[in-house]
């Protein structure tokens, strides 16, 4: 597609479905792929939101911070984790960001910030609050050297996610009027 | 001897017919060899249509792999919209094929079809599925407007990626289910289609397109080795930590400063040698 440097994001770029699920709305650029899940809760462990976004075919079963994606990343791409942590964390200083970037910059890319290190990627890695809940944000681009046109992808992501306030949990049981 | 000549005459004009009868069929055999994209002898200025996808008189062109009955050729047979939609357990899930860099089986299934009982039950074990590895397969069902959700978990196995999206049914022009649509995601377009009732033909079908694939270039992706990845590398950490006296809800798990992490100031080595990466 001549003047496309995303071939198939130019392809899909228009009239990309959006997704919505447990108070996460993403609406995609096109090009990208996304699932918002919770994992089963074991016992008394309480599983909250994570939302992962890929401009490459997210495999089955990717773990929380992409095990099992980020080594299947060309070049070109960039793979997103929001990832939700309990109310426990809310008004720690970890969390004491308000709201998400919207707008990274190539310098906040490091190759040591990777979860896990391979040859050429960088990441950035962001704790903040937003909508009453405490989120990570985990950006990792496929090349670093390629990061100042990988970046505006990512940031084009970034502009489509909304937080959603988390809604009061209903208690369990019959009511009577 | 005039009755010689006659009867000469006679078998003479009956081979003629027969023969001609022979080349009528051979040509009606070429062409429809030809309209499927096959064709074989001189080839036209549109006979290679049906493998670059392309149609310069504008007409839709069918997909160079098909299974079952003919299409109407009307069909947009070659877009690969984007997939999102619901997933039976309560999240959400979008796919772009067309993006995806690889091989993408989307299997439209539906919870009521006697025969897609069987396509439920082989997706149990993908691993027996013959799939090449390059290839992933999706599920999709029609919307939660259409489908029962609780249904559509109780048949799906763990591990298999469900998306509820009756918009992708009209997208893909479904005809019916079970229906197969196989993307190329190098190329952006779908490369394969049809209505099977057995998993064979679909195995057929990405077979003969795995083949044709090498001209896609496949793999041009990531796919480095990397060792152990996803669950099975989170298990082996859990492994490890527990065989160290780690178990969960242990204080080091949790560190409160960077003495906990690191030790004493003065006991401090260069902090690398002490950060084991896990997760």
């Amino acid at each position: 597609m001549p003047g496309c440097p995303w071939p198939a994001t130019c392809a899909g770029s228009a009239e990309v479905p959006g997704l919505t699920a447990h108070g996460i709305e993403a609406g995609l650029p096109g090009g990208f792929e996304g699932r918002i899940f919770k994992r089963a809760s074991s016992g008394l462990e309480q599983s909250f939101a994570v939302a992962h976004f890929a401009t490459f075919g997210l495999p089955d079963t990717v773990g929380d911070f992409g095990g099992g994606a980020v080594n299947l990343m060309g070049p070109d791409d960039v793979f997103t984790t929001l990832f939700e942590y309990g109310p426990d964390s809310l008004g720690t200083k970890l969390f004491a960001r308000r709201g998400m970037p919207r707008q990274l910059a190539t310098s906040d890319f490091q190759p040591y910030v990777l979860r896990r290190g391979l040859v050429g990627q960088s990441g950035t890695q962001w704790f903040f609050t937003e909508a009453g809940r405490p989120f990570t944000l985990y950006v990792v681009l496929g090349s670093h050297a390629r990061r100042a046109s990988l970046v505006p992808r990512a940031n084009a992501l970034l502009a489509g996610l909304t937080v959603l306030p988390q809604p009061a949990p209903v208690p369990l049981g019959a009511s009577w009027n | 001897m005039v009755a010689l000549v006659v009867v000469l005459v006679v078998v003479v004009v009956l081979l003629a017919v027969l023969v001609a009868g022979l080349l009528r069929s051979h040509a009606d055999i070429l062409k429809a060899l030809h309209d499927l994209g096959v064709g074989v002898g001189e080839p036209s200025a549109d006979g290679d249509s049906a493998h670059d996808h392309t149609a310069a008189s504008g007409r839709p062109v069918p997909v160079p792999f098909t299974v079952g009955p003919q299409l109407p050729p009307e069909r947009d047979s070659t877009s690969a919209p984007t997939i999102a939609g619901v997933t039976p357990d309560g999240g959400a899930l979008a796919v772009a094929p067309a993006g995806s860099g690889g091989l993408t089986l989307l299997a439209f299934l539906s919870t009521g079809c006697s025969s897609c009982a069987g396509f439920w039950e082989s997706f149990h074990d993908q691993a027996a599925l013959g799939l090449p590895s390059a290839a992933r397969l999706v599920v999709v069902t029609k919307g939660p407007e259409r489908e029962i959700p609780g249904e559509v978990a109780a048949l799906a196995s763990p591990g298999l990626s469900v998306v509820m999206s009756s918009d992708a049914w009209t997208d893909y022009e479904v005809p019916g289910s079970p229906f197969f649509v196989l993307v190329d995601g190098t190329s952006g377009r779908r490369i394969g289609e049809g209505v099977a009732n057995h998993f064979r033909q679909v195995a057929e079908l990405v077979r003969r397109a795995e083949v044709d694939a090498t001209a896609f270039d496949l793999g041009t992706r990531g796919g480095r080795d990397v060792g152990l990845d996803g669950p099975a590398r989170e298990s082996a950490n859990d492994r490890e930590l527990m065989e160290a006296g780690i178990l969960p809800g242990d204080p080091s798990l949790y560190p409160t400063s960077l003495e906990d992490l690191y030790g004493p100031p003065d006991a401090r080595m260069p902090v690398a040698r002490h950060v084991r990466r896990v997760g």
